[in-house]
């Protein structure tokens, strides 16, 4: 996923920027002892940090066929062989998410999005500009797999009214499609579960499959949240506010995780 | 090793062996052991019309397509990682120079295993409610793609068809003259592609003896009698990384990003530094050759 360049959220005392409160909103999803895919980026930095804060036995897989590795230098993306040094496994497609994702043993699935709807629904095609004309982009790559057969998954993403339409200009990666249930869909994958944003973190409604407000990002006015969704959103009376960082969390993130600040620009 | 010939062949002598028409498996991941030696003599050669599968396309297929040698691409994804995605790829998309068959990374995979295991098809639970599905159903994949329940379970699937390429090309670190293969590092899907392939073709950085290969068998992953030729390349996949051996070269990379956001650019870098050398050697020195490959060469520890 692209780096955030603007940080609407954030705290100036401490100079706390957006992407360290998603990281480390990210990284609290994710539980110890759990199985993980992670995509690049973000979700990358999120999965490290949980493993040397609260999460030392997550199992962190990445779909090129990289298990458990730890980085010395910040790759900039999975086919890059920094994210392959100090692996605890080295194989492929076909053992990461043929014999594991489709396995069904993988508990969440870590996902950056160009564009996702109301329903969760993900696109990493193409992008269609309002004369019509049609930009390719990256495609699905393992996302629609992930998106398809993690028993949940989380997404990671800059928080922009055109980032999140009511319906994506090309549906790549399943969530509740048109609001149907998984099973509806003959999908193994429970589905998305969170979407975490530079404004706030977002879920998704039991029933109706649509997206809700968990918590606002500190520093957030909900009202501009609110004019940067393409979609109604579901607002619970009390909005709650995503915790910040701990100095524990910034100090791993800006000493060691991302010292560069290549995904936490 | 200039005695051991066993399969060694020139790269120019095996793509000659390539026909125009052909449907290659190629063996490169984003920016990671694309086959470049292989891919630029394709493009001296002219060897047209083909079609291409891939798990996630990098460089390698970018510059077959820029070259306007690809008709049709069969695919789970592409980019060149944060170096930017692939343009000629995509810009063929859009214009619609070339028919594009998109997948997944694991239904390109299924769709190879498939091909390995002599199976004429296979089932998986991905592309279930997506457009991909609806794109491939409605469009040239209707062929290949199905969806239908399980005999014993009445589960609903989607049926894949076998790949099977003409020629899978896999780039790797060493290979004895036999063709046995070790590949370091993560290996994608080269696996399956490499024994779907009617034929194979490697591309190793180092030739090493069979005696070294048998001191780890259990490293090999393609094993000699499945491999038609060996090129011998060092620095055959610069700029892309091969593990172990040398990173990517960000420098070049960077370059060929703009480069190829303009199709007539496109054609510059082609003559620069594909037309223009006469082979891979003369390339490495227009990257800056010794000294240039000494920078990017791999630390023993780190791998890159």
């Amino acid at each position: 996923m692209p780096a955030i360049e603007t940080n609407r959220a954030g705290d100036r005392d401490r100079k706390v920027r957006a992407t360290e409160i998603m990281a480390a909103a990210g990284a609290r999803e994710l539980r110890d002892g759990e199985v993980a895919i992670v995509g690049l980026g973000l979700p990358e930095v999120a999965s490290v940090l949980a493993r040397r804060t609260h999460a030392p036995r997550l199992a962190t897989l990445l779909e090129i066929g990289v298990m458990n590795s730890a980085p010395k230098d910040t790759p900039v993306g999975l086919a890059d062989s920094r994210t392959f040094y100090r692996s605890t496994c080295w194989s492929g497609f076909l053992d990461v998410m043929g014999m594991n994702l489709h396995r069904g043993v993988v508990d969440t699935g870590f996902l950056g999005a160009l564009e996702l709807d109301r329903y969760g629904n993900i696109n990493t095609t193409l992008l269609k500009k309002e004369s019509g004309k049609v930009r390719y982009v990256n495609g699905s790559a393992g996302g629609n797999d992930v998106a398809s057969l993690a028993k949940r998954v989380i997404v990671i993403m800059r928080h922009e009214k055109r980032k999140l339409p009511l319906a994506v200009a090309h549906l790549t990666s399943p969530g509740f499609v048109g609001g149907r249930s998984r099973e509806d869909l003959h999908l193994r994958g429970g589905g998305p579960s969170r979407v975490i944003t530079d404004m706030g973190v977002l879920g998704f409604d039991e029933k109706t499959h649509a997206v809700s407000l968990l918590s606002l990002h500190p520093g957030v006015r909900l009202e501009d949240l609110v004019a940067n969704t393409g979609f109604p959103l579901q607002i619970p009376k009390e909005v709650p506010r995503t915790p910040l960082p701990t100095d524990e969390e910034l100090r791993l993130l800006r000493e060691e995780i991302d010292p560069k600040g290549t995904h936490l620009k | 090793m200039a005695e051991a010939i066993g399969k060694i062949r020139s790269v120019a002598e095996v793509v000659r062996t390539i026909p125009s028409g052909s449907h290659i498996g190629l063996g490169g991941f984003s920016i990671a052991r694309n086959p470049i030696v292989l891919v630029h003599e394709l493009i001296r050669q002219q060897t047209g019309d083909l079609t291409i599968s891939q798990g996630v396309a990098g460089l390698d297929t970018d510059l077959l397509v820029g070259a306007g040698l690809v008709k049709r691409l069969i695919m789970g994804g592409g980019s060149l990682d944060r170096f930017g995605p692939v343009h000629c790829v995509n810009r063929a998309r859009e214009t619609k120079s070339v028919q594009c068959e998109d997948y997944t990374s694991l239904s390109v995979c299924f769709r190879y295993l498939a091909g390995a295991l002599g199976l004429s098809y296979i089932p998986i639970k991905s592309l279930l409610g997506s457009e991909i599905l609806e794109r491939l159903e409605a469009g040239t994949g209707t062929k290949d793609v199905k969806r239908a329940e399980c005999p014993f379970t009445g589960e609903e699937y989607v049926l894949l068809r076998a790949l099977t390429p003409d020629v899978s090309v896999i780039h790797v670190q060493i290979a004895d003259p036999e063709g046995n293969c070790q590949i370091n590092g993560p290996r994608w899907e080269n696996e399956e592609q490499a024994k779907a392939g009617r034929r194979l073709i490697v591309v190793a950085e180092e030739i090493v003896s069979t005696e070294y290969i048998q001191r780890s068998p259990e490293r090999t992953i393609i094993p000699g009698h499945r491999v038609e030729a060996v090129v011998h390349q060092p620095f055959g996949g610069v700029p892309t990384a091969v593990f172990g051996c040398y990173d990517y070269d960000a420098e070049h990379l960077r370059m060929y990003v703009d480069y190829a956001r303009e199709p007539e650019r496109v054609k510059d870098y082609l003559s620069k530094f594909v037309f223009g050398c006469r082979n891979h050697w003369e390339y490495l020195e227009k990257l800056g050759g010794l000294q240039r490959m000494e920078e990017i060469k791999a630390d023993r520890i780190l791998g890159y």
